[in-house]
């Protein structure tokens, strides 16, 4: 008896799936809601960064790039094609000027967003 | 003359056996995606991947006969469009004469060995391998079936499957006299359609795409056209033989029990794609020979009985 | 009858990662097989070598898309036994509890290839489908669904809270029930057995020979488990249940596979309720001393062992990871002999290959 019961285990999964609605996401259709500590696009404040480098130093993906002329002078370039958002910069930024948000990261189809500028100490100055 | 021509290109024949083929598939596949708790494709996608399929260029590799290739997804189609012509649908019957159950046996067997001839000319080593298992399923699924099928003709009293459907009214459904030969069918003409659990010959992680391997474009459309067009023969032939024609008060009554027969038969074959797995080529062998065939001689030698 | 050679990779609809078999087959019987690997070698001993340790963690963890986390969870340990300290006893926790969590995605993953194998494509999609919530408790507490980056050197990188605690509870119950199912169908399902049962049966002579580890070993009676024999911190006060079958064949892996998917799923409750208190992680410094040290862990297919050698600076001067996979490809050749052609997907889903483990 319990062995039928186990026979018809695949039946009733098929029988439910067919009742229950369709598990499939259709995301850009339908709502996607991703947990909020998802790592996600990468959102910075330049008002926080004090220009330290501690971020590029630990990127493992080389995806950001300061160039220092001074204490007070420099531009923080961040590429978002080579960035694997394994979230050690947040982790680094001793100031929280980089924080992942739970959005998803969309496709680029402009040549300018293959590198950002997080922060160039001369624009902000002026 | 008129009437038929209409019966060739339009009903029963050409159009309306395609949309039902693109139906059928349409209908598997949907079926087939809530099982799996899947969406599944909109109705349109058989007839788009046709149409693609059509568009696209004809690659084959060297050294393969074109013409061959060409010919036999044709000489399929051509078969199983003529043996839909002498299938009975929603009690319509175009043409018919005594013995066409033998004929619609032996047109629905050619997609077969035509299959197994594109394995064998396009050269490749999926190909050959697939194009022999599907003749080695051939000799093992197609026993049973014709024994299966020949207890509604005995039980008739007739080759002819417009009469065996008509004598159905006077006799009742002939799956309450043969509910295991009915079952047999079933089983026969899944293997014949080559479907999950027995689609040895194109099994994916093992030969690939069998016989089909190597085909590209229009010819692998046509070919995919013939097995959506001879699954719908199979159903339609399937419920002429053990269903009947229900009469009922209003003709459109009875039209829509026969789509309900059908769509139950599409649900039977979808679900046993779904809850069974692939068996091995001599697993199958075995099934055939040693279970399918004495349980359909069973059958057989019942209902000689009951007609005595 | 002649004998041919069919070549099943480097791209086969069989396989999922790059690896190149070609196999003698005479009619439907299968003589013997060669294998090629290599395809997927990205050179990562070599980069870890030119990355500190920090960036390393991350590098470590794309080793493998599959068993990501136990990657990093033994190169950490590693650093850590370098640098001579010792985690908080929560994070050892939540690294166990990732590692458990992993092994049974990794395995349900498994069955469903399995079954999309030979032929039970509901089977495959159900499996997938119950797999993915292992994957949202993970994306839910670290933050991502393979990729997690829980590790860090010191510890751990996020904290679990009540609320993710009943989270995990509920989903770990709901998985409860769909793996009892999934063992209901193994058991049960006539033409999934015929599939399975006594495909290239393995003896433990013979799994010993050629130093195979994990499921595969266990399936033939080879009874085995890091966790339980050379446990990493956690797991020597957690009681870990190992599964054996003496079988050898494809149906013995599947019921070893299916009774540990079960197993971890309760070593996970065991380890939420016993979650001790205190921090997640401790402050390391960059520089590491001289030494060299040997990890080894249990990974979802086997014994993970890691070597690690530094020259007092902050970059490795030596990494070497031996994965799992590589013995277990070199038994494929002598499993491959006198099978059926049908049976070749079945061999190759029984080992549970992870071709970007063994070539790296």
């Amino acid at each position: 008896m319990n062995r039928i019961k186990k026979r018809l285990t695949i039946l009733n999964a098929v029988i439910e799936a067919m009742i229950k609605s369709p598990e499939t996401v259709k995301y850009p259709f339908g709502d996607l809601t991703l947990p909020e500590g998802y790592r996600g696009k990468i959102e910075f404040d330049p008002d926080k960064c004090s220009g330290c480098g501690l971020c590029v130093r630990d990127c493992p993906a080389e995806a950001l790039h300061l160039n220092k002329k001074s204490r007070e002078e420099y531009t923080l370039l961040y590429y978002p094609a080579r960035c694997a958002y394994c979230g050690q910069c947040e982790d680094s930024c001793r100031h929280g000027a980089i924080s992942h948000s739970n959005k998803l990261v969309g496709a680029t189809t402009h040549k300018d967003d293959w590198v950002l500028v997080f922060k160039d100490s001369k624009a902000s100055q002026e | 003359m008129i009437r038929s021509v209409f019966n060739l290109l339009v009903f029963p024949g050409f159009i309306f056996l395609v949309l039902s083929g693109l139906t059928f598939e349409w209908l598997d596949r949907k079926f087939l995606a809530r099982f799996q708790r899947r969406v599944g494709p909109p109705w349109y996608q058989p007839l788009a991947d046709l149409i693609k399929l059509f568009s696209k260029e004809d690659l084959l590799p060297k050294n393969v006969n074109d013409f061959l290739a060409a010919l036999l997804p044709l000489v399929s189609l051509a078969a199983v469009l003529t043996a839909g012509l002498y299938v009975p649908i929603a009690g319509y019957k175009a043409f018919s004469f005594e013995g066409d159950l033998i004929v619609i046996i032996f047109l629905m067997s050619v997609p077969t060995l035509a299959y197994y001839l594109a394995g064998i000319i396009s050269l490749g080593i999926y190909s050959v391998l697939g194009g022999g298992r599907s003749l080695l399923q051939f000799f093992s699924y197609e026993v049973p079936l014709l024994i299966a099928l020949s207890g509604p003709a005995i039980l008739g009293g007739s080759w002819s499957v417009s009469s065996i459907m008509t004598s159905q009214g006077n006799l009742g459904s002939f799956i309450l006299f043969q509910p295991l030969g009915f079952v047999l069918a079933v089983v026969g003409l899944i293997g014949k359609l080559k479907r999950d659990p027995f689609d040895i010959p194109k099994a994916k992680s093992e030969v690939v795409g069998g016989s089909l391997t190597e085909f590209s474009g229009p010819t692998l459309g046509f070919w995919n056209l013939v097995m959506d067009i001879q699954a719908v023969i199979g159903i339609f032939l399937l419920i002429d033989l053990y269903f009947g024609w229900t009469k009922m008060s209003h003709p459109s009554l009875s039209i829509i029990i026969f789509i309900i027969e059908c769509l139950i038969l599409v649900l039977i074959l979808s679900g046993t794609s779904a809850i069974f797995a692939r068996l091995r080529i001599d697993q199958l062998a075995g099934l055939g020979w040693r279970i399918l065939v004495p349980l359909a001689l069973l059958q057989l030698g019942f209902i000689i009985l009951m007609g005595i | 009858m002649d004998k041919i050679s069919i070549p099943i990779g480097p791209q086969h609809p069989l396989l999922k990662e790059p690896l190149s078999m070609m196999v003698d087959i005479a009619g439907e019987k299968v003589l013997g097989g060669s294998l090629r690997l290599g395809y997927v070698h990205r050179g990562i001993e070599r980069l870890a070598q030119q990355r500190t340790y920090v960036q390393n963690v991350h590098l470590i963890e794309r080793i493998c898309g599959i068993c990501s986390h136990v990657h990093t969870t033994a190169y950490c340990y590693a650093v850590e036994a370098l640098l001579g300290i010792e985690i908080p006893p929560r994070a050892q926790y939540i690294r166990a509890l990732m590692c458990e969590l992993e092994r049974i995605h990794s395995h349900l993953l498994w069955l469903g290839i399995l079954a999309k194998h030979i032929g039970l494509e509901t089977i495959f999609m159900h499996t997938w489908h119950d797999r993915e919530m292992a994957l949202d408790i993970m994306e839910e507490i670290s933050g991502g669904r393979v990729s997690h980056a829980a590790n860090q050197i010191g510890g751990v990188r996020f904290d679990l809270d009540e609320e993710h605690g009943d989270m995990i509870r509920g989903i770990l119950k709901k998985l409860h029930s769909q793996v009892d199912g999934l063992l209901d169908i193994i058991e049960t399902e006539p033409a999934a057995i015929a599939r399975t049962k006594g495909v290239a049966p393995i003896s433990s002579d013979l799994i010993k020979a050629y130093g195979v580890v994990g499921p595969v070993a266990r399936a033939s009676g080879v009874d085995i488990d890091l966790r339980r024999d050379a446990p990493l911190p956690p797991y020597d006060k957690l009681q870990v249940k190992v599964v054996t079958h003496p079988g050898g064949d494809a149906w013995a892996r599947t019921y070893v596979r299916a009774e540990e998917t079960r197993v971890s799923l309760n070593l996970c409750e065991k380890i939420l309720e016993d979650l001790p208190e205190g921090d997640v992680s401790l402050r390391t410094p960059r520089r590491v001393p001289e030494g060299e040290v040997i990890i080894r862990s249990e990974a979802p297919r086997g014994e993970l062992f890691y070597y690690l050698r530094s020259d007092g600076s902050d970059k490795p001067a030596r990494l070497k990871v031996r994965t799992p996979t590589l013995a277990a490809l070199s038994l494929l050749p002598v499993q491959l002999a006198e099978i059926n052609v049908a049976d070749i997907p079945v061999v190759l889903a029984g080992v549970d290959l992870c071709i970007a483990c063994a070539d790296r």
